[in-house]
Protein backbone atom coordinates (compact mmCIF):
# COMPACT_ATOMS: atom_id res chain seq x y z
CA UNK A 1 0.00 0.00 0.00
CA UNK A 2 1.99 3.50 -1.53
CA UNK A 3 0.97 6.40 1.23
CA UNK A 4 1.73 9.74 -0.37
CA UNK A 5 4.43 12.44 1.70
CA UNK A 6 3.64 15.73 0.11
CA UNK A 7 5.25 18.88 -0.48
CA UNK A 8 5.93 20.01 3.48
CA UNK A 9 4.64 16.76 4.81
CA UNK A 10 5.99 13.93 6.74
CA UNK A 11 4.58 10.52 7.56
CA UNK A 12 5.76 7.40 9.61
CA UNK A 13 5.29 3.82 9.45
CA UNK A 14 5.79 0.25 11.24
CA UNK A 15 3.27 -1.74 8.64
CA UNK A 16 5.24 -3.86 6.73
CA UNK A 17 3.23 -3.79 3.68
CA UNK A 18 3.65 0.33 3.54
CA UNK A 19 5.48 2.09 1.03
CA UNK A 20 6.10 6.20 1.32
CA UNK A 21 6.38 7.70 -1.09
CA UNK A 22 7.22 11.76 -2.30
CA UNK A 23 6.95 12.61 -5.76
CA UNK A 24 9.28 14.56 -7.74
CA UNK A 25 11.65 16.66 -5.58
CA UNK A 26 13.13 19.57 -7.18
CA UNK A 27 15.07 21.65 -4.37
CA UNK A 28 13.23 20.03 -1.76
CA UNK A 29 14.96 17.58 0.04
CA UNK A 30 13.52 14.06 0.40
CA UNK A 31 14.94 12.39 4.03
CA UNK A 32 14.27 8.77 4.45
CA UNK A 33 14.91 6.54 7.99
CA UNK A 34 14.70 3.37 8.44
CA UNK A 35 15.60 1.46 11.93
CA UNK A 36 15.62 -2.27 10.86
CA UNK A 37 15.54 -3.77 14.26
CA UNK A 38 11.95 -2.73 14.86
CA UNK A 39 11.15 -2.39 11.29
CA UNK A 40 9.91 1.63 11.58
CA UNK A 41 10.27 4.23 8.97
CA UNK A 42 9.12 7.52 7.88
CA UNK A 43 9.34 10.16 5.28
CA UNK A 44 10.02 13.82 5.14
CA UNK A 45 10.04 15.96 1.97
CA UNK A 46 10.59 19.77 3.03
CA UNK A 47 10.62 22.62 1.15
CA UNK A 48 13.00 24.97 2.64
CA UNK A 49 16.16 24.92 5.45
CA UNK A 50 15.34 27.37 7.82
CA UNK A 51 11.67 28.15 10.13
CA UNK A 52 13.43 31.98 10.84
CA UNK A 53 11.44 33.08 7.51
CA UNK A 54 8.18 32.08 8.74
CA UNK A 55 7.56 30.82 12.29
CA UNK A 56 3.72 31.16 12.22
CA UNK A 57 4.18 28.80 9.32
CA UNK A 58 6.49 26.54 11.15
CA UNK A 59 4.43 26.13 13.57
CA UNK A 60 1.43 25.15 12.04
CA UNK A 61 3.41 22.83 9.45
CA UNK A 62 6.74 21.71 10.46
CA UNK A 63 7.65 19.66 7.80
CA UNK A 64 7.73 23.24 5.68
CA UNK A 65 11.60 23.37 7.14
CA UNK A 66 14.41 21.73 7.86
CA UNK A 67 15.35 22.86 11.45
CA UNK A 68 12.01 21.99 12.41
CA UNK A 69 10.90 19.00 10.02
CA UNK A 70 13.83 16.77 10.82
CA UNK A 71 13.64 16.95 14.51
CA UNK A 72 10.00 16.07 14.26
CA UNK A 73 10.51 13.07 12.00
CA UNK A 74 12.82 11.59 13.76
CA UNK A 75 10.91 12.50 17.26
CA UNK A 76 7.97 10.66 15.14
CA UNK A 77 9.84 7.25 14.85
CA UNK A 78 10.92 7.40 18.62
CA UNK A 79 7.14 7.01 19.23
CA UNK A 80 7.20 4.03 17.54
CA UNK A 81 9.96 2.53 19.09
CA UNK A 82 12.94 3.04 16.74
CA UNK A 83 16.39 4.53 18.02
CA UNK A 84 18.33 7.34 16.70
CA UNK A 85 21.96 5.09 16.97
CA UNK A 86 20.31 2.21 15.17
CA UNK A 87 18.36 4.36 12.19
CA UNK A 88 19.92 4.22 8.67
CA UNK A 89 19.41 7.67 7.07
CA UNK A 90 19.51 8.36 3.57
CA UNK A 91 18.86 11.94 1.58
CA UNK A 92 17.59 12.88 -1.62
CA UNK A 93 17.11 16.08 -3.66
CA UNK A 94 18.45 19.39 -3.59
CA UNK A 95 18.69 20.07 -7.10
CA UNK A 96 19.13 23.22 -8.60
CA UNK A 97 18.52 25.51 -11.68
CA UNK A 98 21.50 26.21 -13.94
CA UNK A 99 22.86 29.17 -12.27
CA UNK A 100 26.39 29.83 -11.42
CA UNK A 101 26.08 32.43 -9.00
CA UNK A 102 23.90 30.79 -6.58
CA UNK A 103 20.69 33.22 -6.69
CA UNK A 104 18.19 30.78 -6.87
CA UNK A 105 19.96 27.85 -5.37
CA UNK A 106 17.77 26.47 -2.44
CA UNK A 107 18.78 23.45 -2.70
CA UNK A 108 21.98 23.72 -1.46
CA UNK A 109 20.52 25.60 1.17
CA UNK A 110 18.24 22.58 1.85
CA UNK A 111 21.43 20.38 1.57
CA UNK A 112 23.66 22.41 3.78
CA UNK A 113 20.89 22.96 6.73
CA UNK A 114 20.33 19.26 6.94
CA UNK A 115 24.48 18.68 7.22
CA UNK A 116 24.61 21.06 10.26
CA UNK A 117 22.10 19.30 11.88
CA UNK A 118 23.42 16.17 11.53
CA UNK A 119 26.40 16.78 12.28
CA UNK A 120 25.62 18.42 15.40
CA UNK A 121 24.03 15.50 16.28
CA UNK A 122 26.01 12.73 15.11
CA UNK A 123 23.64 11.14 12.73
CA UNK A 124 25.68 9.66 9.77
CA UNK A 125 23.87 9.61 6.44
CA UNK A 126 24.13 6.17 4.57
CA UNK A 127 23.70 6.74 1.29
CA UNK A 128 22.65 10.17 -0.62
CA UNK A 129 22.02 11.35 -3.72
CA UNK A 130 21.62 15.36 -3.82
CA UNK A 131 22.53 18.30 -6.47
CA UNK A 132 21.92 18.66 -9.72
CA UNK A 133 19.30 19.40 -12.03
CA UNK A 134 17.18 16.64 -11.97
CA UNK A 135 13.89 15.81 -10.76
CA UNK A 136 13.82 12.57 -8.24
CA UNK A 137 11.22 10.19 -6.65
CA UNK A 138 11.64 8.20 -3.91
CA UNK A 139 9.96 5.06 -2.28
CA UNK A 140 10.60 3.31 1.00
CA UNK A 141 9.45 0.04 1.70
CA UNK A 142 9.32 -0.34 5.31
CA UNK A 143 9.27 -4.34 5.72
CA UNK A 144 12.43 -4.22 3.98
CA UNK A 145 14.08 -0.55 3.92
CA UNK A 146 14.80 0.10 0.43
CA UNK A 147 14.78 2.79 -0.66
CA UNK A 148 14.02 3.15 -4.62
CA UNK A 149 14.76 6.01 -6.68
CA UNK A 150 13.69 7.30 -9.64
CA UNK A 151 15.11 10.73 -12.06
CA UNK A 152 13.76 12.07 -14.57
CA UNK A 153 14.91 10.92 -17.90
CA UNK A 154 17.60 8.71 -16.45
CA UNK A 155 16.02 5.77 -15.24
CA UNK A 156 15.38 4.00 -11.03
CA UNK A 157 17.35 1.99 -8.90
CA UNK A 158 18.02 1.69 -5.34
CA UNK A 159 19.87 4.13 -2.87
CA UNK B 1 13.97 18.96 -37.92
CA UNK B 2 11.50 19.74 -40.23
CA UNK B 3 9.33 22.66 -38.28
CA UNK B 4 6.44 22.39 -40.81
CA UNK B 5 5.20 19.74 -39.63
CA UNK B 6 5.03 21.14 -36.02
CA UNK B 7 3.63 23.98 -37.54
CA UNK B 8 0.66 21.81 -39.28
CA UNK B 9 -0.18 20.29 -36.03
CA UNK B 10 -0.74 24.49 -35.26
CA UNK B 11 -2.89 24.37 -38.07
CA UNK B 12 -5.29 21.74 -36.50
CA UNK B 13 -5.56 23.43 -33.61
CA UNK B 14 -9.32 23.52 -32.14
CA UNK B 15 -10.94 27.52 -32.35
CA UNK B 16 -10.58 29.13 -28.53
CA UNK B 17 -13.81 28.57 -27.61
CA UNK B 18 -15.59 31.71 -29.39
CA UNK B 19 -17.93 31.81 -25.87
CA UNK B 20 -15.17 32.59 -23.81
CA UNK B 21 -13.75 35.06 -25.90
CA UNK B 22 -16.97 36.75 -25.92
CA UNK B 23 -17.87 36.27 -22.41
CA UNK B 24 -13.83 38.06 -21.82
CA UNK B 25 -14.02 40.48 -23.99
CA UNK B 26 -17.85 41.36 -22.40
CA UNK B 27 -16.52 41.13 -18.86
CA UNK B 28 -13.50 44.37 -20.31
CA UNK B 29 -16.37 46.19 -21.61
CA UNK B 30 -17.65 49.42 -18.87
CA UNK B 31 -20.35 48.98 -21.00
CA UNK B 32 -21.71 45.15 -20.40
CA UNK B 33 -24.03 44.15 -17.20
CA UNK B 34 -23.30 40.80 -15.61
CA UNK B 35 -26.08 39.11 -17.08
CA UNK B 36 -24.63 39.88 -20.50
CA UNK B 37 -22.08 37.96 -19.63
CA UNK B 38 -24.35 35.03 -18.34
CA UNK B 39 -26.22 35.71 -21.41
CA UNK B 40 -23.08 34.45 -23.34
CA UNK B 41 -21.53 31.52 -21.34
CA UNK B 42 -24.80 29.73 -20.32
CA UNK B 43 -25.23 28.00 -23.09
CA UNK B 44 -21.98 26.21 -22.85
CA UNK B 45 -22.91 23.34 -20.06
CA UNK B 46 -19.02 22.64 -20.01
CA UNK B 47 -17.78 25.85 -18.91
CA UNK B 48 -20.82 26.26 -16.55
CA UNK B 49 -20.31 23.50 -15.19
CA UNK B 50 -16.50 24.86 -14.67
CA UNK B 51 -17.23 27.98 -13.57
CA UNK B 52 -19.13 26.47 -11.09
CA UNK B 53 -16.85 24.59 -9.64
CA UNK B 54 -14.26 26.75 -9.60
CA UNK B 55 -15.87 29.08 -7.94
CA UNK B 56 -16.91 26.77 -5.45
CA UNK B 57 -13.40 25.69 -4.87
CA UNK B 58 -11.77 26.42 -1.38
CA UNK B 59 -9.64 28.80 -3.33
CA UNK B 60 -11.96 31.23 -4.64
CA UNK B 61 -13.54 30.78 -1.26
CA UNK B 62 -16.95 31.94 -1.78
CA UNK B 63 -19.36 31.46 1.31
CA UNK B 64 -21.94 29.12 0.97
CA UNK B 65 -21.97 27.65 -2.22
CA UNK B 66 -23.03 29.13 -5.66
CA UNK B 67 -25.36 26.97 -7.19
CA UNK B 68 -26.02 29.20 -10.67
CA UNK B 69 -23.87 31.11 -13.04
CA UNK B 70 -25.94 33.84 -12.66
CA UNK B 71 -25.53 34.11 -8.72
CA UNK B 72 -21.55 33.95 -9.46
CA UNK B 73 -21.68 36.67 -11.83
CA UNK B 74 -23.56 38.70 -9.59
CA UNK B 75 -21.30 37.99 -6.19
CA UNK B 76 -18.16 37.85 -8.06
CA UNK B 77 -16.13 40.99 -9.30
CA UNK B 78 -15.04 41.34 -13.04
CA UNK B 79 -11.18 40.42 -12.46
CA UNK B 80 -12.07 37.39 -10.94
CA UNK B 81 -14.74 36.15 -12.80
CA UNK B 82 -12.39 36.66 -15.70
CA UNK B 83 -9.88 34.51 -14.00
CA UNK B 84 -12.54 31.63 -13.47
CA UNK B 85 -14.16 31.72 -16.87
CA UNK B 86 -10.26 30.99 -18.11
CA UNK B 87 -9.20 28.54 -15.45
CA UNK B 88 -12.82 26.64 -16.28
CA UNK B 89 -11.99 26.73 -20.14
CA UNK B 90 -8.18 25.91 -20.41
CA UNK B 91 -8.09 22.65 -18.40
CA UNK B 92 -9.31 20.81 -21.53
CA UNK B 93 -6.12 21.69 -23.79
CA UNK B 94 -3.62 20.99 -20.45
CA UNK B 95 -5.78 17.09 -19.85
CA UNK B 96 -3.82 14.70 -21.63
CA UNK B 97 -0.75 12.81 -20.04
CA UNK B 98 2.41 13.29 -21.96
CA UNK B 99 4.86 10.99 -23.13
CA UNK B 100 7.95 13.63 -24.38
CA UNK B 101 7.81 15.65 -21.57
CA UNK B 102 6.94 12.65 -18.92
CA UNK B 103 4.15 14.35 -17.68
CA UNK B 104 1.31 12.47 -16.39
CA UNK B 105 -2.06 13.41 -16.85
CA UNK B 106 -3.03 15.95 -13.89
CA UNK B 107 0.59 17.38 -14.10
CA UNK B 108 0.98 20.13 -16.63
CA UNK B 109 -2.48 21.52 -15.49
CA UNK B 110 -1.14 20.97 -11.63
CA UNK B 111 1.58 23.54 -13.22
CA UNK B 112 -0.02 25.72 -15.06
CA UNK B 113 -2.40 26.52 -11.80
CA UNK B 114 0.29 26.63 -9.78
CA UNK B 115 2.73 29.33 -11.98
CA UNK B 116 -0.86 31.46 -12.14
CA UNK B 117 -1.03 31.68 -8.04
CA UNK B 118 2.85 32.01 -7.73
CA UNK B 119 2.78 34.61 -9.99
CA UNK B 120 -0.02 35.99 -8.33
CA UNK B 121 1.61 35.94 -5.14
CA UNK B 122 4.83 37.87 -6.85
CA UNK B 123 2.95 40.38 -8.89
CA UNK B 124 2.23 41.95 -5.40
CA UNK B 125 5.82 42.58 -4.86
CA UNK B 126 5.88 44.74 -8.90
CA UNK B 127 3.76 47.99 -8.15
CA UNK B 128 2.13 48.65 -11.28
CA UNK B 129 1.72 44.96 -12.83
CA UNK B 130 -1.87 44.25 -14.29
CA UNK B 131 -2.61 40.87 -11.89
CA UNK B 132 -5.05 40.00 -14.20
CA UNK B 133 -2.24 39.42 -17.30
CA UNK B 134 -0.21 37.87 -14.55
CA UNK B 135 -2.80 35.01 -13.67
CA UNK B 136 -3.76 34.34 -17.64
CA UNK B 137 0.17 34.22 -18.36
CA UNK B 138 0.81 32.09 -15.97
CA UNK B 139 -1.72 29.69 -16.69
CA UNK B 140 -0.62 30.03 -20.30
CA UNK B 141 2.86 30.12 -20.01
CA UNK B 142 3.31 26.56 -21.25
CA UNK B 143 0.68 25.51 -23.40
CA UNK B 144 2.85 24.92 -26.54
CA UNK B 145 4.09 21.59 -24.49
CA UNK B 146 0.80 20.00 -25.66
CA UNK B 147 1.63 20.51 -29.53
CA UNK B 148 5.57 19.91 -28.71
CA UNK B 149 4.99 16.66 -27.16
CA UNK B 150 4.73 14.14 -29.42
CA UNK B 151 7.82 15.48 -31.37
CA UNK B 152 9.75 15.40 -27.82
CA UNK B 153 9.16 12.09 -27.46
CA UNK B 154 10.92 11.49 -30.94
CA UNK B 155 13.70 13.18 -30.17
CA UNK B 156 14.40 12.93 -27.13
CA UNK B 157 17.78 11.21 -27.06
CA UNK B 158 19.13 14.11 -29.27
CA UNK B 159 17.88 16.84 -27.02
CA UNK B 160 18.94 14.97 -23.26
CA UNK B 161 22.33 14.72 -25.16
CA UNK B 162 22.81 18.75 -25.77
CA UNK B 163 21.03 18.68 -22.25
CA UNK B 164 23.43 16.43 -20.56
CA UNK B 165 26.54 16.98 -22.52
CA UNK B 166 26.49 20.63 -23.48
CA UNK B 167 25.14 22.57 -20.51
CA UNK B 168 22.42 23.42 -22.89
CA UNK B 169 18.91 24.12 -21.21
CA UNK B 170 16.15 22.27 -21.87
CA UNK B 171 14.53 24.99 -24.47
CA UNK B 172 17.75 25.52 -25.73
CA UNK B 173 17.72 21.72 -26.43
CA UNK B 174 14.49 22.47 -28.16
CA UNK B 175 15.34 25.35 -29.89
CA UNK B 176 18.52 23.20 -31.61
CA UNK B 177 16.99 20.09 -32.09
CA UNK B 178 13.47 20.82 -32.99
CA UNK B 179 13.79 24.43 -34.59
CA UNK B 180 11.54 26.05 -32.32
CA UNK B 181 10.60 25.65 -28.28
CA UNK B 182 7.57 25.29 -26.69
CA UNK B 183 7.62 28.78 -25.19
CA UNK B 184 7.34 30.26 -29.08
CA UNK B 185 4.60 27.46 -30.15
CA UNK B 186 2.58 28.50 -27.22
CA UNK B 187 2.79 32.42 -28.18
CA UNK B 188 1.71 31.47 -31.73
CA UNK B 189 -1.37 29.17 -30.57
CA UNK B 190 -2.32 32.62 -28.47
CA UNK B 191 -1.92 34.73 -31.47
CA UNK B 192 -3.90 32.24 -33.62
CA UNK B 193 -6.52 32.51 -30.78
CA UNK B 194 -6.10 36.76 -30.62
CA UNK B 195 -5.19 36.45 -27.11
CA UNK B 196 -3.70 39.97 -26.21
CA UNK B 197 -0.16 40.82 -26.91
CA UNK B 198 1.20 41.50 -23.63
CA UNK B 199 -0.20 37.24 -22.79
CA UNK B 200 1.53 36.42 -26.28
CA UNK B 201 4.41 38.15 -25.63
CA UNK B 202 5.03 36.72 -21.52
CA UNK B 203 4.29 32.80 -22.88
CA UNK B 204 6.83 33.64 -25.83
CA UNK B 205 9.61 35.02 -23.16
CA UNK B 206 9.16 33.00 -20.27
CA UNK B 207 12.32 31.28 -20.17
CA UNK B 208 14.38 34.38 -21.11
CA UNK B 209 12.44 37.53 -20.39
CA UNK B 210 14.20 40.41 -22.51
CA UNK B 211 17.40 42.05 -20.95
CA UNK B 212 16.77 45.15 -19.71
CA UNK B 213 13.41 45.69 -20.47
CA UNK B 214 12.02 46.84 -17.20
CA UNK B 215 8.46 47.66 -18.63
CA UNK B 216 7.89 44.16 -19.34
CA UNK B 217 6.63 43.12 -15.55
CA UNK B 218 4.39 40.33 -16.68
CA UNK B 219 6.60 38.42 -18.56
CA UNK B 220 9.17 38.93 -15.64
CA UNK B 221 6.32 38.15 -13.12
CA UNK B 222 6.00 34.75 -14.86
CA UNK B 223 9.57 33.93 -15.70
CA UNK B 224 10.13 33.73 -11.87
CA UNK B 225 6.83 31.82 -11.14
CA UNK B 226 8.30 29.20 -13.44
CA UNK B 227 10.92 28.44 -12.06
CA UNK B 228 10.18 28.78 -8.25
CA UNK B 229 7.33 26.10 -9.32
CA UNK B 230 10.02 23.95 -10.72
CA UNK B 231 12.32 24.24 -7.72
CA UNK B 232 8.76 22.52 -5.88
CA UNK B 233 8.77 20.04 -8.34
CA UNK B 234 5.54 20.87 -9.81
CA UNK B 235 5.22 19.53 -13.35
CA UNK B 236 8.64 19.34 -13.64
CA UNK B 237 8.71 15.94 -15.82
CA UNK B 238 12.09 15.34 -17.68
CA UNK B 239 12.49 18.60 -18.51
CA UNK B 240 14.40 18.68 -14.36
CA UNK B 241 15.34 21.81 -13.49
CA UNK B 242 17.57 22.31 -16.49
CA UNK B 243 16.42 25.93 -17.06
CA UNK B 244 18.35 29.06 -16.70
CA UNK B 245 18.54 30.69 -13.27
CA UNK B 246 18.10 34.83 -14.76
CA UNK B 247 19.53 35.99 -11.57
CA UNK B 248 19.55 40.36 -13.19
CA UNK B 249 15.67 39.37 -12.45
CA UNK B 250 16.20 39.26 -8.81
CA UNK B 251 18.38 42.11 -8.94
CA UNK B 252 16.40 44.57 -10.70
CA UNK B 253 13.84 44.43 -8.30
CA UNK B 254 15.83 44.39 -5.42
CA UNK B 255 14.76 40.64 -4.16
CA UNK B 256 17.33 37.77 -3.38
CA UNK B 257 17.00 33.94 -2.12
CA UNK B 258 15.11 34.93 1.05
CA UNK B 259 12.26 36.59 -1.00
CA UNK B 260 11.97 33.39 -2.95
CA UNK B 261 11.41 31.30 0.15
CA UNK B 262 9.20 33.82 1.15
CA UNK B 263 7.30 33.69 -1.40
CA UNK B 264 7.48 29.54 -1.49
CA UNK B 265 6.16 29.42 1.99
CA UNK B 266 3.28 32.12 1.08
CA UNK B 267 2.40 29.82 -1.73
CA UNK B 268 1.61 26.23 -0.04
CA UNK B 269 -1.14 27.75 2.17
CA UNK B 270 -3.01 28.86 -1.54
CA UNK B 271 -1.80 25.25 -2.66
CA UNK B 272 -3.54 23.38 -0.16
CA UNK B 273 -6.90 25.23 -1.65
CA UNK B 274 -6.20 24.46 -5.17
CA UNK B 275 -7.02 20.56 -5.13
CA UNK B 276 -10.00 20.84 -6.26
CA UNK B 277 -9.66 22.84 -9.38
CA UNK B 278 -6.92 20.49 -9.78
CA UNK B 279 -8.84 17.28 -9.84
CA UNK B 280 -10.47 19.82 -12.96
CA UNK B 281 -7.49 18.42 -15.04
Amino acid sequence: MNITVDISDLKVSNNPDVTLVTYSLGSCIGLAVWDPEVRVGGMLHYMLPDSSIAQEKAKANPAMFADTGIPALFKACYKLGAQKQRMIVKVAGGAQLMDESGFFNIGKRNYAALRKMFWRNKVMVAAEDVGGMVNRTIRLNIGTGELNMKVSGKGEGLL
Amino acid sequence: MDIESILKDLEQLPPFPTVVAQALALLDSPDSSAMDVVQVVQYDQAITANVLKVCNSAYFGLPGKVSSLREAVIRLGNKQLKEIILTGTVVKYYKNAMEGYALSKHDLWKHAISTAIISRIISKRFPGVDEGAVFTAGLLHDVGKTILDAVVDEYFNQMFALVGEKGYSFTEAEQEVLGLDHAEIGARMGELWGFPKEIVHAIRFHHAPPEGDESDLVTQVVYLANVICLMLGIGVGRQGLHVRGRDEILEQHGMDINDLQVIMAGFLDEYQKVQDIIDLG
